[in-house]
Formats: C-alpha cells, sequence, structure tokens
C-alpha cells in the first residue's frame, strides 16, 4: 500500500527540514521525484451532477422481466413520456450498436445505460467504468439542498463535529498541511465537499485567466505592490478571528497559484495541442472543464513549479428534470443532451490521460486518475407531466483504467415503492439491497488514494452512532471495483 | 436592554450603519446622522417611499445593467440593499425563466414589497409569473401536480426545512408538500404577463378523493394532529394559494414561536448583520420588539435590528479575537460600494470600467460570482465563506486594479476629487485613503505599516509629491488599489 505524503515527510524527517528551507525544497527535482516514487502521484476528480439526476433513465431495465414490466408500468411512451424502449437501448430501433452493460446482480436480468451515454459505453466495454446501483442513505431527503449537503458532508445524521466540513476535505486536512494546495475545484467556489481549514484548496474557472493583476502602466512597482499584498494576507492569517483568518490564506494561495497555474495553461496548450481539440469537439462545458484539470495534471506530472494538486472537483447543473426531460430522442428534452455531454467529456479526458502516458511507464498517469460521478438524488419512477420529481437512491458511476469495470449494486425495487411512491432504501439482504454511499467513497479512499481503513473512519467517514435498521454502521470499503 | 433605540451612535456606529444599510456611504451621508440616536438614523433610512422600478431591456445584458446603474444612483440605498436580500430570497434566475420582461416584473415586486408586509409579499410572488416558470406553477396540473413550488414555498420562502430549537425539529413533511402543491394546480399566466386560474387544471377534492383530505400540518406546527383543511368552497378554490399562506403564516416551531416570523429575522440578522446571530438575545428580541410576528411588516423589523446591540458587533475594529463576529461584503455591494465611493461609472453599451481589462462590469460581477437576474440556483446564493475563493477574490483583484489603472476617458479614476493632493506624510495619505474608501476603522495598524512602506519604498522616499502627476499615478492608484485588495475591505 502506498504511502501519504504526509507520512512520507514524517518517516524522512522531511517535516523539520520542510520548515527550514519552505517550499523550494519542493521543487527540488530530486525531492519530488523521491516523493512521486513513494505515493505514485494518485488524482482523484468528484464530478457531481447537480439537480437530481434521474437514476432510472441512467440505468435501465432492458431485459423482459420484472424490472422492465414495472418500468413500462411508469414511464410512458406518449408525447411527454420518457419510456426509453428496449429497441432504443439494444440499438434496433434507431440503428445503433445501442447501450447494453452486463446484468443486474439481484435480478440477473440485463441492463442498459441511457442512449445518450454512447460514449460511456464505449469506454464500459473496456472495463473502465463501475456501475454502482442503488447508491444512497436511510432516511432520504427530498430537499435539494439538504441532500446535498448530506453527500458532500458524507453525514446524513448532521453530527456536529462533521458539519461544514467535506468528505474530501476531511482527507485533505488530515493529509496536507497548510502550506500545501492539494486541491483544485473548477468552479468560482470552493465545493463543500472539499471545505475544511488546515489546507488550501484553489477554485479556478480557467487557468489562462489565473495570473495576478498588476498596473501594465507601472511594471516597476511590481515588486513593490506584491510585498505590500503579501503582508496584508499575513496580517489577516495572523488573526483569530475566522472570517480574517479564512480570507487571509485563501489571498496568500491566491498570490502563489496565480504566478504558477497560468503556466500550466501554457505548457499543455504547446504540448498537447491535439488533445485539447478533442475537448473542444465536444464543445460541452463539462469537457472544458475536465480538460482545464487535465492541464493542471500535466503539468504536476511534468514537475511544474508549485503545482501539486492531486484532488479536483467539477460539476455539471441542470438535472432538475421536474419537466421537458425527455426520452431517448437526442433532440427533444434535456436528458439525452446531459447524459452526452458527460459520457462524451468523460471519453476524451480518458483519451487525453491515455495518450498523455509514456508506453514504456511502469505506472502510467492514466492508471493513476479515477473519476467518481454522482448526485444528490434519484427522481421518481411514476412520472408527472413530462419529467418526474425528486426521488430517492441512483446509481454512481466509477471511471478510470485501474478501475474494475462491471455492475455493482441491486436495481432498486421499483415494483415495490414507499408511501412517497419512492424506492425503499434498504440494507437487507436481497436482489435489491442498496449501497450506502460512504462505501463507495470509502473504497476509493482506501484502494485508489491510500488511505488507511481506520484512518478513513476515525477523521473522514464517521460511522453512524445507534443503530436502527440500515443505518450505516459497518464500513464496507471493499466493494471490489478497484484493486 | 440590548434593543436601545435611545443609545447616541459613535462616529464608527455611524458609518457602520451607513455601510451596512446602505452602499459607498459619502461624507455628506455621514453629516446626516452624526451623532444621532440609532432610532433617528434608523428612521431617517427607512423613510423612503419605494420605487417600483423596472429594469426594461431588449436582453439579458441590458435587464442586467439597468438594474445595477439603478443600484449605483440610487438616493435611498437601503431599498436597493432590501431589494437584494429578497432577490437571494425568493431567488429566480433568467437561466430557466429565458424572459427578461417576466424578469422586470419579478424586480418590480420585489422592489414594489420589499419594506412592506411580508405575506402580501410571499402571497403576490406565487403569482409572479416569472416565479412561476422558475418553479414549475405553470406546470402544476391536477391530473399530475408538480410539486416543485409547494416545496421551495415552504423550505425557502417561509417555514424552512427544520425550525431553530435545539435539536432542530422538522416544520413540515413530504405529505405536506402534496397537499400544498394541490392548492397551486391550474394556475398559469397570459401574454400580457397576467396570472389567472384555470378551473379546468385545479385539483378538487371531489375528483381525486384518492388523494385525501387538503389538510396540511397534521403532525407539527401547532395545529395538531386534526391539522387544518385549507379546502375553499365551490367558485372560490381560486384563493386556495391565498388560504395555504395565512396558514403557513400561523405556523408556530417546536417551541411555540411563529416559524415566519423567527426564521425571516434570523436571516434578516445575518444578512444586516453577521452569520450565526445569537437565537435568543438578538433574533427574537427584534422580532420582539417589532411585532414582526403578527404584523409581518419588514420595515418594523428592519428598524429593530438597526437599534440592537448586536447589529453593531462587526462595527469593532482590531484586535480580531476568536469571538470577534465580521461578514464578507456581497460582490454586488464590493462593486456598486466602491463605485460609489470612487465616483466613478461604467461607460458605454457595454457598462465597461474604462482601464486594465477594460471589462464589461457584468463580467467582474460573474466572476465574483453575483449576477442579479441569475443566481446559481433556487437557493439563491451562498453567503459569507460562500463569496471567497482564489477565483472570486482574483476577481475582486482584478476589479480594484482595472479601478486604479482607469485613465483618461469619461470613467477615469479622479483621487483629487476625493481628496487633499497636498498631503506628503505617508502615514497622512494612507489615512485619506482609508478615509475614502471606509476602512478608517478597520485597518490594523499593521497593516497601515505595510501600506506606509509601499508609498515609500521601504523608507526611500520619506516623502511624497502628490500633486506630481508621475508620482500620484504610480503609487496613490497603487495605494487606492491595495485597500481595495485587502482583506480589510473584503469584509464589513
Amino acid at each position: 500500500m502506498a504511502i501519504t505524503r504526509r507520512q512520507f515527510i514524517k518517516r524522512t524527517g522531511l517535516a523539520t527540514a520542510g520548515t527550514l528551507l519552505g517550499p523550494s525544497l519542493f521543487s527540488n527535482p530530486f525531492v519530488r521525484q523521491a516523493m512521486a516514487d513513494t505515493i505514485g502521484h494518485r488524482y482523484l476528480v468528484v464530478l457531481f451532477l447537480d439537480g437530481g439526476n434521474d437514476g432510472l433513465n441512467t440505468v435501465i431495465p432492458y431485459q423482459s422481466g420484472s424490472l422492465r414490466t414495472a418500468y413500462d408500468a411508469n414511464r410512458r411512451t406518449d408525447a411527454g413520456g420518457i419510456n426509453v424502449t428496449q429497441g432504443q437501448l439494444d440499438g434496433s430501433a434507431i440503428g445503433t450498436t445501442g447501450t447494453l452493460i452486463d446484468n443486474d446482480l439481484g435480478t440477473s436480468l440485463r441492463l442498459a445505460l441511457h442512449p445518450g451515454f454512447a460514449s460511456l459505453k464505449q469506454l464500459y466495454d473496456l472495463g473502465k467504468v463501475a456501475v454502482i446501483q442503488g447508491c444512497g442513505y436511510p432516511d432520504y431527503n427530498l430537499s435539494h439542498d439538504q441532500a446535498r449537503t448530506i453527500w458532500e458532508t458524507a453525514n446524513p445524521l448532521g453530527v456536529s463535529a462533521y458539519s461544514g466540513t467535506g468528505w474530501v476535505g476531511r482527507h485533505l486536512a488530515a493529509e496536507y498541511g497548510g502550506s500545501d494546495i492539494p486541491g483544485v475545484c473548477i468552479s468560482g467556489e470552493v465545493a463543500p465537499e472539499f471545505r475544511q481549514t488546515a489546507t488550501s484548496v484553489l477554485a479556478i474557472d480557467r487557468l489562462r485567466d489565473f495570473g495576478f493583476p498588476y498596473d501594465d502602466d507601472h511594471s516597476d512597482d511590481q515588486g513593490a505592490k506584491r510585498s505590500a499584498f503579501q503582508d496584508l494576507y499575513d496580517n489577516a492569517v495572523a488573526d483569530a478571528q475566522p472570517l480574517r483568518n479564512y480570507l487571509g490564506n485563501s489571498g496568500g494561495a491566491t498570490l502563489l497559484s496565480s504566478e504558477s497555474y497560468p503556466q500550466a495553461h501554457g505548457l499543455y496548450q504547446h504540448d498537447r495541442a491535439a488533445a485539447s481539440q478533442t475537448y473542444d469537439d465536444v464543445g460541452r462545458s463539462t469537457a472544458n472543464d475536465l480538460r482545464e484539470i487535465a492541464k493542471v495534471i500535466y503539468a504536476v506530472e511534468q514537475g511544474l513549479p508549485n503545482i501539486h494538486a492531486h484532488f479536483f472537483r467539477l460539476s455539471n447543473g441542470g438535472y432538475d428534470t421536474h419537466s421537458d426531460q425527455g426520452g431517448y430522442d437526442p433532440d427533444n428534452g434535456q436528458q439525452h443532451s446531459l447524459h452526452a455531454e458527460v459520457g462524451d467529456s468523460l471519453k476524451a479526458f480518458y483519451d487525453d490521460l491515455a495518450s498523455m502516458s509514456h508506453p514504456m511507464d511502469p505506472n502510467p498517469v492514466v492508471n493513476r486518475v479515477c473519476v467518481v460521478v454522482w448526485s444528490e438524488f434519484s427522481r421518481r419512477i411514476p412520472q408527472n407531466d413530462n419529467g418526474t420529481d425528486h426521488g430517492s437512491q441512483g446509481p454512481m458511476f466509477v471511471v478510470g483504467s485501474s478501475v474494475i469495470g462491471g455492475v455493482y449494486g441491486g436495481h432498486p425495487d421499483i415494483a415495490n415503492l414507499d408511501d412517497n411512491e419512492n424506492t425503499v432504501y434498504s440494507q437487507a439482504a436481497g436482489p435489491h439491497r442498496s449501497t450506502d454511499f460512504r462505501d463507495v467513497f470509502g473504497t476509493i479512499l482506501k484502494h485508489h488514494v491510500g488511505m488507511a481503513q481506520a484512518d478513513i473512519l476515525a477523521s473522514v467517514l464517521p460511522l453512524d452512532a445507534g443503530n436502527p435498521t440500515d443505518f450505516w454502521t459497518t464500513a464496507n470499503f471493499d466493494l471490489g471495483f478497484l484493486p | 436592554m440590548p434593543v436601545n433605540p435611545g443609545a447616541t451612535l459613535s462616529d464608527a456606529e455611524a458609518r457602520h450603519l451607513l455601510r451596512r444599510a446602505g452602499l459607498g456611504p459619502l461624507p455628506k451621508d455621514f453629516e446626516h446622522i452624526q451623532g444621532a440616536t440609532r432610532g433617528a438614523a434608523a428612521d431617517l433610512m427607512l423613510d423612503f417611499r419605494p420605487k417600483p422600478f423596472k429594469p426594461g431591456g431588449r436582453d439579458f445584458d441590458a435587464f442586467h445593467n439597468k438594474w445595477v446603474k439603478f443600484i449605483l444612483k440610487t438616493k435611498t440605498p437601503l431599498h436597493s440593499k432590501l431589494v437584494l436580500f429578497w432577490h437571494d430570497h425568493f431567488s429566480v434566475g433568467n437561466t430557466k425563466v429565458q424572459d427578461t420582461k417576466l424578469m422586470a416584473q419579478y424586480v418590480q415586486v420585489l422592489h414594489t414589497y420589499a419594506k412592506g408586509n411580508m405575506k402580501d409579499f410571499v402571497k403576490v410572488m406565487g403569482k409572479t409569473p416569472a416565479m412561476m416558470e422558475f418553479l414549475d406553477t405553470v406546470r402544476n396540473k391536477k391530473h399530475q401536480p408538480n410539486e416543485n413550488y409547494a416545496r421551495e414555498l415552504q423550505e425557502l420562502f417561509t417555514l424552512g426545512v427544520k425550525d431553530l430549537a435545539t435539536p432542530p425539529q422538522d416544520n413540515y413533511t413530504q405529505d405536506d408538500v402534496v397537499q400544498i402543491a394541490r392548492a397551486f394546480t391550474g394556475w398559469d399566466y397570459d401574454n400580457g404577463g397576467h396570472a389567472f386560474f384555470d378551473d379546468g387544471q385545479h385539483d378538487t377534492t371531489d375528483h381525486f378523493p384518492g388523494r385525501g383530505p387538503k389538510v396540511i400540518y397534521q403532525s407539527t406546527g401547532g395545529f395538531g394532529p386534526a391539522g387544518v383543511d385549507y379546502t375553499q368552497p365551490e367558485g372560490e378554490v381560486a384563493g386556495e394559494i391565498d388560504r395555504v399562506i395565512d396558514i403557513i403564516f400561523q405556523h408556530r416551531d417546536s417551541t411555540g414561536k411563529n416559524t415566519v416570523a423567527r426564521r425571516t429575522a434570523y436571516r434578516l440578522c445575518e444578512y444586516f448583520a453577521h452569520a450565526n446571530p445569537a437565537l435568543t438575545t438578538f433574533v427574537d428580541e427584534v422580532v420582539a420588539d417589532s411585532g414582526f410576528d403578527t404584523t409581518f411588516d419588514i420595515s418594523a423589523l428592519v428598524r429593530s435590528i438597526f437599534i440592537h446591540d448586536d447589529f453593531y458587533l462587526t462595527a469593532a475594529g482590531e484586535p480580531y479575537g476568536s469571538t470577534t463576529v465580521k461578514s464578507v461584503k456581497w460582490p454586488i455591494d464590493y462593486v456598486a460600494s466602491t463605485l460609489r465611493l470612487l465616483q466613478m461609472k461604467p461607460k458605454g453599451k457595454d457598462f465597461q470600467i474604462q482601464g486594465g481589462s477594460f471589462s464589461r462590469l457584468i463580467d467582474h460581477l460573474s466572476s465574483m460570482g453575483q449576477v442579479l437576474g441569475d443566481p446559481p440556483s433556487v437557493f439563491g446564493w451562498d453567503w459569507e465563506q460562500g463569496w471567497v475563493s482564489s477565483a472570486t477574490l482574483l476577481a475582486r483583484y482584478n476589479f480594484a486594479r482595472d479601478l486604479g489603472a482607469a485613465r483618461g476617458g469619461g470613467g477615469s479614476f479622479r483621487p483629487e476629487k476625493l481628496m487633499d493632493l497636498s498631503l506628503t506624510d505617508p502615514g497622512d495619505i494612507v489615512d485619506a485613503v482609508a478615509s475614502v474608501l471606509g476602512v478608517q476603522d478597520h485597518l490594523k495598524a499593521a497593516d497601515r505599516t505595510a501600506l506606509i512602506a509601499y508609498l515609500t519604498d521601504n523608507g526611500a522616499n520619506p516623502t511624497l509629491d502628490l500633486n506630481d502627476f508621475d508620482v500620484r499615478d504610480e503609487k496613490l492608484n497603487g495605494l487606492f488599489t491595495l485597500v481595495m485588495q485587502s482583506p480589510a475591505y473584503q469584509l464589513h
């Protein structure tokens, strides 16, 4: 098992040296190479589908049988209907090769991805996509805000010690220090799942625009301005007042990164123009955002100074399909377009990383990047006029070259609904057993990021206290989709 | 008693009130309330007739810029400050509405009711076409009711999912969402932007007996197990949505307090004062003082906040200890206040800042994370730390640089209009700039030292001749920019 950066620093005595020498130590190519060899530069990308993605029209029952019967009974084929027919799933009705995947484990019935995921299906066939069905948590919440917060904080019971910080953030806080900048959110804001106060997470929309603004008419005054700016922000860091302290750290990290991250853009555009074009060909915001992440990963791999981010976050919005959801038809309704955006963008990102890897490299970068895709809830199996209302548990995707592809977890039981007409979250053994989303995050932290299970439980993903039915009181961080 | 209308404002408190209740106060604004009591100053600021402003325009940019222009020019900045709060509260975005005429009408409703009666405000909001589009009321039909508006009406506009008790208790259930969605079935609007009721699309108990009686709040809200039936008699069913709102405004939380009053006061305290306002010693006191839980008079509630001790906590200067409270300026406040303080105006069709990156104002605001008329979601914006990231800070630094570098043309930066250029002592110059920008109470001594070091190039030039254009253009403009970029200037 790879050891973490902090453990490496502690074990080699570099912590003391680092304090004495400052960040320049980590600019030393020898030290950086030694660290890379040890921790293997694993990268994690978190992709949030904002609004509540309709999982029941994401992973769809294909084979005739109990699931398909219930699906057809609820999802209509008329004008406002969102039913995706068997012929549209296997491609026979639309002249494609279809989007069928493996069988549902519980019912042994064949499943399919929504036809919008044609590109993701290609990655699936390569064995690079894990589809984890029925992910959720007990007592599901139907409010966007509250459900999203539950996932981001990984804290459904609202234990106060874990509110205000995100699950990725707590991992970062455990492994990195104040002068590190281990995370980047491709956004105007730091995503709640990355929030913490121990280390710095950047929010960057576009790397090329991330340079610090000076007055061009007085370039000889830049040094004096930079020095005063640094002093003002150091003064704020020295304050115990939480907002001043937070601002101080954020502004300081911004100044430092503004002097390095724009170079990552230039380097990538210079070295990887062909790969860059493939994202333009997709032409959607998720593709553009993933390209920014690829630029940073490339810069880290190339050893560009002062760029050390390994954790990334992006989101795509528009999944709150109360109306105009659409079915198969790419030109009608929203969901096909959203799925195509996500699938096509992930394919471009994967191909970029694959071609970034040297054929002789025993540990190529493509093997060290893992993407996890989640949404705050799924949607209800009965549709409304031409959309769907808020639902309960839904599927997650984990995509990466080291992922063990396939279908995991049981399909939600769409034939037996609760009083809200939603599928039931259940940990009872059986064909429709649900998966607690924290086991998915924990499996990634343990098997991809390389954090020990005891550390994950102690500082990142706390088990639910008490023991009501279905509460998450036993962790399973070995779901099997990562080696 | 922490509500103290007779207390005389100190100068720092007067500046604080003007900053929080206004946008970029000028010296003459300060003179108006200097030495006044809290009550008299609050009355003065609240003494305006709400102008029902409507930002017409052929496209979204024009709509946006008209609204910002109104904010920059307003003589009653508290009105705009309240409108911004309600825009966040009743969040509606053109991204979904896709019609700037409807958006303009929605903004007009915000201006009309900003300091009025909140119950009337909520009733009107539900029949405002932009809102009906945004939260799918127009797609809420009797055969398949759409729950979107019914949920957000409770969660965001009035009650909140849980109350403010410890531990928090649920204010309503999914069944309440389902039943209230039925009340809103059949509402639509015509081409003229007027809401109307379509009897034929309304979900009545007769037609859908399986959905049960239209009874809400059976388990919460102090109505007991029987709940409240909001059904209106035949011929008056259009009134069901108003009846539902009347009931919501009578809802009591698990401690017996009026739920809407307490939550609204809490949010307004967060907005005007600071995050995590003390529940019993601040929020409950301003509700009691204003009678908001019976009158729902927004103006009275705001007045009570402005005369409360806790409102003045964020006025404190250094030392900034762990218990000091502060609040991050909203981007629109940062931008509008700065332009007003510097007496600068964006120019031209593109509403541009004439320096640095020569960016459009809407692009500056977008990078800072706040485009009026286009909030990120139904939840409005994330406040406080939510405003702060490397991306949004860099956007603020950019804006500050662009203003300091605005030379020539109609929108240029003219420090000679703002301060005495005969000053030569670097400490005096720093103090004068801090005063123009309104941070004289909040710069730390160490900040002042750093800025003096900047002006003098670490003591190499102990005095400055600001009448020398080159010195002024480099160092004075640079000093303004640095103060606008400083941590102190990002906070209230």
